[in-house]
């Protein structure tokens, strides 16, 4: 195929893709995600720690639990 | 961000089961290969391989779609999916062949009985588990994605 030949696709080429020139992301987001993963300290009422003290105790003295459990976690 | 919210909800509501799975696998793995319990495990995983990650998705786009105004704490949203998940996964781990219904006991796998009174404390603690996962962990990955 001659240059002259090859000049006519490459042109229609161009023209039917629109240029890339914003496909770069405006910003970073992962130290966004760390930073709102620094902003969260463990905050959790008494209750909660006195359930997951109870679930705890409850996998340990039932430990036939486990498999149901996992089943549908 | 305020762009494809129930995506977001989706991707968050399936975070942690399918890192669940990672553990739940690596448990029926050991217990299959380690100690030769007669687990079919390809037909095990069906339920928390493909169910249970959908339902958290779709349960957490629940959320979302209800509105601030009217839901409820996300921690008792989760605590209800249970009433949707434990019976769906007995019936199908009973229609697989995995679980029996005894004269006194359940028994997964022919291998492990589980008494009818155990599964009054059972499902209780799989109620709590829900409710302090998606408060902590599904609440947590919903505020990273901004839709808490």
């Amino acid at each position: 195929m001659s240059e002259a030949n090859e000049k006519e696709p490459r042109e229609l080429l161009k023209s039917a893709f629109s240029p890339m020139g914003d496909a770069e992301l405006q910003r970073d987001l992962w130290p966004q995600a760390l930073r709102r993963l620094d902003e969260r300290a463990i905050q959790a009422p008494w209750f909660d720690w006195a359930l997951a003290a109870g679930v705890l105790a409850w996998l340990l003295w039932f430990p036939e639990s486990l498999p149901v459990l996992l089943y549908h976690m | 961000m305020n762009a494809h919210p129930y995506l977001r909800a989706y991707m968050a509501g399936i975070t942690v089961p399918t890192m669940a799975l990672l553990l739940a696998l690596t448990v029926f793995c050991i217990a299959r290969l380690g100690y030769h319990v007669p687990v079919p495990i390809e037909r095990l995983l069906v339920f928390p391989m493909a169910i249970v990650p959908n339902l958290f998705g779709l349960w957490n786009i629940l959320y979302v779609r209800v509105g601030s105004g009217r839901r409820l704490p996300i921690g008792l949203h989760g605590a209800l999916l249970p009433f949707l998940v434990v019976p769906l996964a007995f019936t199908i781990a009973s229609s697989l062949g995995f679980l029996t219904f005894g004269q006194e006991a359940l028994v997964l796998f022919d291998a492990l009985r589980i008494p009818y009174s155990r599964l009054a404390v059972i499902f209780p603690g799989t109620v709590v588990i829900y409710y302090l996962v998606w408060k902590h962990l599904v609440g947590f990955f919903n505020e990273l994605l901004g839709i808490a």
